[in-house]
């Protein structure tokens, strides 16, 4: 097959980008992909933390970039997965170091490689970073969370996808839009207290791949370095199992949207 | 073998300024109003500045700041046109080719005010009929367009966005998201919600509208006369079909009206 670029992008921080890259770039893996995710936020590095590489980065992004070390040297084999290999970011560099001609070089190397699936994780904002991870996207994950600000941010994103990636700018078919929908509480959307996710693909209008409920393992997870989606009996991890699937094409219906109230059993011995 | 340059006479379109009272900072204001305070509104369009019109003729102009001023909304001044005897040299220095309204050249402005209206005629002619209609052309804030085209936009106009339909119409299929701008000089039909701002007539056309399936903008104006929903919009609109429209009151004001499409 030939190579997706994906990117995983959001306009705004802190709303599980790392985390949904991280699992999402697995999730393809386990299927069988031969996977390469690339740390785009040059000078924070959280991507291999989330991974649990982080003490195995020797050379990152910036060295392949500026050509002080070769694609082999740096990618990292992910300790989970078989076909899972992470191209850490560079904490020491800043921004500028990504170069148009540079990303598109490792991209393409990358390609002859023969990678199946490219998940390019954006730093948040809208600045070089950003730009540089959306660039060579085929399709896009729009991380949201039911909230304004982070969906006026992603809406922005989106019209930045399309207007500055190549695909915009060469004119081919635009990049596929998908939204995801994280740290989604079925409880405080019963309660009033959040946007449904209705309500935010309703404003977005882009279909949705998934919705991800907001879950302590998910913390816990990423301080472990170990992808949520690896956790056994989990809702995040089921979720974002459906993400994969139904980005591959199959149908799942929405999980974990619907907030049931604990029955007697649940309140007197606890969840 | 070919010269390496050669000068033709032509007719260029330009953009035509006719300024009424030369005070920077009343223009500045007059122009914030009108625009919105945007910044690049035009597209770096070569502009006559018209002073026909001119109410009150001061001792001295400031022409470096109104260049500065008019630069800052993307229009690009070229040349003055009927300007004021002592105000000539100050104008030359300020890099400005000085027009006079009956013996200049004035083809350019011509093109201007009816930029499709005709196809551009010889010089002679055209020198001939802007003597028949002095500055009467460009008195008109409306200029009549007659195969003004239609800009269609397929796609959801997203935050940040802006588009300007210059010359006509504007159909967007996809949406206007919160934090996007449409502008139009004609009307805007709106296939989806109408979220952000929207402005039709910028250059003036009283009769422009603003259509749309959904409405819920933060802010719609016609003309110049604007409407913001700081208290949310009203039920019986809010996300239905409605259109906005200019409507001369008993007073003789352009009053900016609201009214729900009934679409089946």
């Amino acid at each position: 097959m030939t190579t997706r670029i994906v990117v995983v992008t959001s306009g705004k921080g802190g709303v599980g980008k790392t985390t949904s890259s991280a699992s999402f770039a697995s999730g393809l893996a386990l299927r069988g992909f031969k996977t390469a995710v690339i740390d785009f936020d040059v000078g924070l590095r959280n991507l291999d933390l989330i991974m649990g590489c982080e003490r195995r980065v020797v050379y990152d992004f910036v060295n392949v970039i500026s050509g002080d070390a070769n694609l082999h040297q740096a990618l990292i084999k992910d300790k989970h997965c078989e076909n899972l290999f992470v191209l850490p970011a560079s904490q020491t560099r800043d921004k500028d170091a990504l170069s148009e001609e540079g990303v598109e070089k490792v991209i393409n190397d990358l390609k002859h490689m023969g990678f199946d699936y490219i998940v390019c994780d954006s730093p948040a904002g809208i600045e070089h970073g950003a730009i540089m991870a959306l660039t060579f996207a085929d399709e896009a994950i729009v991380v949201t969370n039911p909230e304004v600000s982070s969906i006026r941010d992603s809406d922005r994103i989106l019209g930045i996808l399309q207007s500055k990636s190549r695909r915009a700018r060469d004119g081919q078919e635009p990049v596929k839009e998908h939204l995801l929908i994280t740290r989604y509480s079925a409880k405080r959307v019963e309660e009033g207290e959040m946007l449904s996710y209705k309500d935010v693909q309703e404003l977005l209008r882009v279909p949705l791949i998934g919705v991800i409920p907001e879950s302590e393992s998910v913390l816990q997870a990423s301080n472990a370095g170990t992808p949520v989606i690896h956790t056994k009996d989990e809702e995040a991890a089921d979720a974002y199992q459906d993400v994969v699937a139904r980005f591959l094409g199959e149908e799942r219906e929405l999980r974990f949207v619907n907030f049931e109230k604990p029955g007697l059993f649940k309140r007197l011995f606890g969840g | 073998m070919s010269k390496p340059i050669e000068f033709k006479a032509g007719t260029l379109p330009a953009m035509s300024a006719v300024i009424r009272e030369l005070d920077n900072v009343r223009l500045s204001d007059s122009m914030h109003t009108m625009l919105g305070g945007l910044g690049e509104f035009f597209a770096g369009e070569a502009t006559v500045i018209d002073l026909t019109q001119l109410v009150k003729v001061p001792d001295r102009a400031d022409w470096v700041g109104l260049l500065s001023l008019l630069r800052r909304y993307g229009l690009q001044p070229i040349a003055v046109r009927q300007t004021p005897e002592h105000l000539i040299d100050s104008a030359r220095k300020a890099g400005l080719a000085v027009l006079s309204s009956d013996t200049g050249r004035l083809t350019g402005e011509r093109a201007v005010t009816a930029p499709t209206a005709a196809p551009v005629p010889a010089p002679a002619a055209t020198a001939v009929a802007a003597k028949s209609e002095p500055a009467q052309a460009s008195l008109d804030m409306t200029p009549p367009m007659t195969n003004a085209s239609t800009m269609i936009i397929e796609r959801p106009l997203r935050s940040g966005q802006q588009i300007y339909a210059k010359g006509g119409d504007v159909v967007i299929l996809g949406g206007v998201s919160n934090g996007a701008e449409v502008i139009a000089d004609g009307s805007i039909h709106c296939y989806g919600p109408l979220r952000g701002r929207a402005l039709a007539g910028a250059q003036g056309d009283l009769k422009a509208r603003i259509l749309t399936t959904s409405f819920a903008p933060e802010l719609v104006s016609i003309a110049g006369v604007y409407r913001t929903f700081e208290r949310g919009i009203a039920a019986n609109l809010a996300g239905k079909p409605a259109h906005a429209v200019l409507r001369a009151s008993t007073a003789g004001q352009q009053t900016l009206n609201i009214e729900t499409l009934q679409l089946d």
